[in-house]
């Protein structure tokens, strides 16, 4: 039913825009009960950062990564009962595609200014001297980004903004009372761990 | 023997053919397809959907190849918990290492000319985190 295409490996890093931009997309249906197998394939999809089109039609940009996730789903979803295909898919137009993008990007945006809100608390707290208890739970913040970053496929404007938030609170954390002040507003470059700015002469 | 697998290999299967040219089988041999109906005839398919040596229950296919070869070496349970964190992303180990080796295979499936260019790679990186885990143990 499925596998009726021969596979085209992509070669090289994706370079194109977003009219050539492949999706794969799931297609499923699960029974009502019992909601088990639902859960948990909403769970890992929600994971992965796929994305509902609408009721289950979930898609995610392709890769072979990305792709053997839901190829692994579909079977969990026909061994639970369910009905599943997995389809290679381009946008029809340019635009659909860029909305599509744009969708991925701001679903993104609440978990990062969760982030950005949980580091900036830490940081008036590592301020204030309490470095014991905020390391730990800085560490674990660390791992959400992390993890976010992950499921951020098309860079996020405010994946740089909480990258730079969980930097201040390290800094905070070394050298309480030398913090960063505020004014220089967000860093500029598009590089993403960024090394230290120069410092000049 | 030969076995085969799916094209276009990440952690899962890249760690599958370094555990069976290393464990398994000396004189191994793979070959790689777009469509199971075209894997050659006679080959052990692997981390397919329907093979024996696949994902099984919560496992991945390199813990179904440890538990199938019978294969009790601690250093390599340990590697199939980060083969398995990197590969299903459930965080079920807590393995800090997946993270890493999730990032690096997959830049190198983009960078590399074909499969086997990858797996020679791969070959040398999970030597190396064999050797890093083995050198607690001794």
């Amino acid at each position: 039913m499925e596998m009726d295409e021969p596979r085209v490996k992509r070669q090289g890093p994706r370079d194109e825009g977003p009219d050539k931009q492949s999706w794969v997309m799931l297609i499923y249906r699960l029974p009502r009960e019992p909601s088990r197998p639902r859960v948990a394939v909403w769970r890992k999809l929600k994971t992965l950062g796929a994305l509902y089109l609408q009721d289950g039609v979930a898609v995610l940009p392709e890769d072979a990564v990305t792709r053997e996730h839901l190829e692994w789903l579909q079977l969990h979803i026909r061994e639970a009962g369910g009905e599943a295909t997995v389809w290679e898919t381009k946008a029809n137009s340019e635009a659909e595609s860029r909305s599509l993008v744009e969708a991925f990007r701001s679903s993104r945006k609440e978990a990062y200014e969760e982030i950005i809100a949980e580091a900036e608390r830490l940081r008036r707290k590592a301020e204030m001297g309490a470095a014991g208890t905020v390391a730990e739970s800085l560490f674990k913040l660390g791992r959400e980004f992390r993890a976010e970053r992950k499921r951020d496929y098309f860079r996020s404007p405010l994946r740089q903004e909480a990258n730079a938030a969980l930097k201040a609170t390290r800094q905070a954390l070394r050298e309480p009372g030398t913090y960063p002040s505020e004014t220089g507003g967000q860093p500029e470059t598009d590089t993403e761990a960024g090394g230290e700015k120069e410092s000049g002469a | 023997m030969l076995w085969a697998t799916r094209r276009g290999c990440h952690v899962d299967r890249t760690a599958c053919i370094w555990l069976v040219r290393r464990f398994v089988d000396g004189d191994a041999s793979f070959s790689f397809f777009d469509d199971p109906a075209q894997a050659p005839e006679g080959a052990k398919l692997f981390d397919v959907l329907g093979a024996r040596l696949s994902h099984r229950g919560e496992d991945c296919s390199f813990e179904t190849f440890l538990k199938e070869h019978e294969l009790e070496d601690p250093i390599l349970e340990e590697i199939a918990e980060i083969v398995h964190d990197a590969d299903l992303m459930d965080e079920k180990y807590g393995r800090a290492e997946s993270e890493g080796l999730d990032a690096i295979v997959r830049g190198m499936q983009l960078s590399m000319a074909d499969d086997y260019e990858l797996t020679r790679h791969t070959d040398a990186l999970f030597d190396g985190l064999y050797a890093y885990l083995r050198r607690e143990v001794l």
